[in-house]
């Protein structure tokens, strides 16, 4: 740690690990929900609430990850302090207290309504408020620093859009179509331009770090990845606009979209194995390093294999609306997002508490044991998945008959899903035993 | 390549991917009104959207394939439902859907369910590009063609043949041998003629040449 500020990330680490717990949780309910039609929570916690609690902590605890590691990144890159750290304070009570708020409201009923968007309006009020300090303080820093990095440069636009993209999710559309149209823009262009500039950043910023490889091929690449993963990123949007009431060319531009956009992944993957082999540093945090590469592979293989293997109209005309979405949506959250959060955690929390070359086996445990099981987790799915496809969608077998058949993946799912939930358990040990260590 | 066409690339990739994108989206806002029929959104579609927001709809079924994959997919579902079916299964979830994964009961107004209802009678006229497609298998049977208008129909969400379907009306595997086709044809026009507290609901609207091909196939069944 160089600056006294970077301490604030920490607490949102700890914010996020938190969550992240919780929202293991609440996959392991909802699963059980798959696997035993009798419901003894139907009442108070039926799937539909369980499932807006599971998906609103995934994005709370991957925003919340994002927030801490800009905060610790943002110093070094700059070569300053944080412009206020009673700003990132109020910053983290605010955006904390909004989260358990719209969790809470969730169990009685206050709701908006549209999936990962259910938070009630008052509430994204106060979560546009949230962006707005947060894209403040650092601007503020970077300002006060007079030092412009291409880090920086990514990270400030990913910000800008991380704010501006969400009023596309914040108003009552009466057109359902138009709504949902709309709705991927947060959904969508979140994850391909908003988060992938701040993610793009964070990982530049650990790999630099890490391996000691010179800063301008870092910086370089960081630029034509994006540039391409945009390129593509954006304008396949499309292959949601397909059957929501828009017109029939989108099938054209989502495929022709969809069958370029894992490449600019691949040359990620194919980079961030160049820079681990290139390394002129003697890396001693592991785990940290294990996390980013496998924040380049998994990325590859859920946004880019498992998307791409259904967002081709001929095929997702069939599989739409199926399980092999949820499939997708696991891998892709996972692999792109959650380890990318994870390799900085592990980055920056043993350097913030002084720890650094402490080696520990537990982390790498952790790691082996997480990937391995949301893999198992995925393969349920996608089975799961396949099977609905065929039944429901190509036989006409109706939905209900065909759940029963789906039964034996719902099983491997929910077992899975313990054993990702033991990788997600000794992760929390490792993170707060890291931090104890300091005392 | 030095960081300055790289800076080229990553500018003019964006540049480029949100320029096409924006027109897109122009173009695509000029079409919405004839692809979701707007003229026939009234201010009851929009109350019932809000009511399919309130009571969190989305996140256990999908509609227009968005949503929870944990009940049927909605967009269509007043195809095969009439509005007299919903309003009594919205009602009491549980009375009329005896299978084991259930839908709690909302405790929905009167209103509330004739908003929704319209809602999703506005959402089935969406032209969805053909989404969802007739299933492949009902399409083939072309040697029964009722049997398609038993598959298209969403007959087997309740009833049972060979062993495939839903168990909330009678078993039809063997219907053939206990009911003629006049019989049969009333009982789909009609099924109040035959039983006054049945809780099928008519398929009266379906054209007279599905019906026969349907008792046709049913009667069949030995």
């Amino acid at each position: 740690m160089k600056y006294e500020s970077q301490r604030i990330a920490y607490k949102y680490f700890a914010a996020a690990t938190v969550l992240f717990g919780l929202q293991v949780i609440f996959g392991l309910l909802t699963a059980a929900k798959y696997v035993w039609n009798y419901d003894p929570l139907i009442d108070i916690l039926p799937f539909n609430t369980s499932r807006a609690i599971h998906l609103n902590l995934l994005i709370f605890w991957l925003l919340m990850g994002f927030m801490g590691g800009v905060y610790y990144l943002i110093s070094e890159e700059a070569g300053s302090e944080i412009y206020s750290t009673r700003l990132a304070d109020f910053q983290l009570v605010l955006f904390t207290a909004a989260c358990v708020t719209a969790l809470a409201g969730y169990f009685f009923g206050w709701t908006w309504g549209i999936p990962f968007l259910e938070q009630p309006t008052i509430l994204k009020a106060v979560i546009v408020a949230v962006f707005l300090v947060f894209l403040f303080n650092i601007f503020m820093t970077m300002l006060r620093a007079k030092k412009w990095t291409v880090i920086q440069g990514v990270l400030l636009i990913g910000l800008i859009t991380l704010a501006g993209l969400f009023f596309a999710g914040i108003f009552f559309i009466r057109n359902l179509s138009v709504q949902f149209y709309y709705w991927w823009w947060v959904i969508h262009l979140w994850a391909e331009v908003a988060w992938a500039l701040i993610a793009g950043s964070m990982i530049a910023f650990v790999l630099l770090k890490l391996t000691g490889v010179d800063r301008a091929a870092v910086e370089k690449w960081l630029y034509i990845e994006l540039g391409l993963g945009l390129f593509t990123g954006i304008v396949s949007t499309g292959h949601h606009y397909y059957w929501i009431g828009t017109p029939l060319y989108w099938l054209w531009v989502g495929a022709v979209f969809s069958v370029i956009s894992p490449l600019p992944i691949l040359l990620m993957v194919i980079d961030t194995l160049r820079v681990v082999k290139e390394k002129k540093l003697e890396v001693q945090n592991r785990a940290a390093l294990y996390w980013a590469v496998a924040s380049a592979v998994l990325h590859f293989f859920g946004a880019g294999v498992w998307g791409f293997a259904h967002s081709l109209p001929q095929i997702n005309k069939w599989s739409h609306g199926t399980q092999f979405t949820a499939s997708h949506a696991h891998f892709a959250f996972y692999g792109a997002y959650v380890t990318l959060n994870l390799a900085m955690i592990y980055f920056a929390v043993p350097r913030l508490s002084g720890t650094e070359t402490h080696a520990r086996v537990t982390h790498l445990r952790t790691f082996w044991i997480m990937n391995l099981f949301m893999l198992f987790v995925v393969f349920s799915f996608t089975i799961a998945g396949v099977v609905q496809t065929y039944l429901q969608r190509i036989m006409g077998i109706d939905y209900l008959t065909v759940q029963g058949f789906m039964k034996l993946w719902y099983w491997t799912l929910w077992v899975s899903g313990w054993g990702f939930a033991s990788g997600v358990a000794l992760y929390l040990i490792d993170f707060f035993s890291l931090r104890s260590q300091e005392s | 390549m030095t960081l300055s066409h790289a800076r080229t690339v990553f500018i003019s990739g964006v540049v480029i991917s949100s320029v096409l994108f924006a027109v897109l989206t122009y173009d695509t806002h000029m079409k919405f009104s004839g692809k979701t029929y707007e003229d026939k959104l009234t201010a009851q579609v929009a109350s019932g959207k809000w009511v399919w927001q309130k009571y969190n709809c989305n996140d256990c079924h999908t509609i227009l394939g968005i949503g929870g994959y944990y009940a049927p997919d909605l967009t269509k579902v007043t195809a095969y439902r009439d509005a007299e079916w919903l309003k009594r299964f919205i009602k009491n979830p549980a009375k009329v859907w005896p299978q084991e994964r259930k839908m709690p009961n909302l405790h929905l107004s009167d209103q509330e369910i004739s908003d929704i209802i319209a809602f999703l009678s506005w959402v089935g006229e969406i032209d969805t590009n053909g989404w969802p497609p007739k299933p492949l298998m009902g399409a083939v049977t072309s040697g029964a063609p009722g049997k398609a208008v038993f598959e298209n129909n969403g007959c087997s969400a309740c009833h049972k043949i060979g062993g495939v379907g839903g168990a909330v009306g009678p078993d039809l595997t063997k219907v053939g041998s206990r009911r003629d086709k006049a019989w049969i044809i009333d009982q789909i026009r009609n099924p109040k003629i035959h039983n006054p507290q049945s809780i099928m609901p008519s398929f009266a609207k379906l054209p007279d040449k599905d019906i026969e091909d349907l008792a046709d196939y049913l009667s069949s069944l030995r």
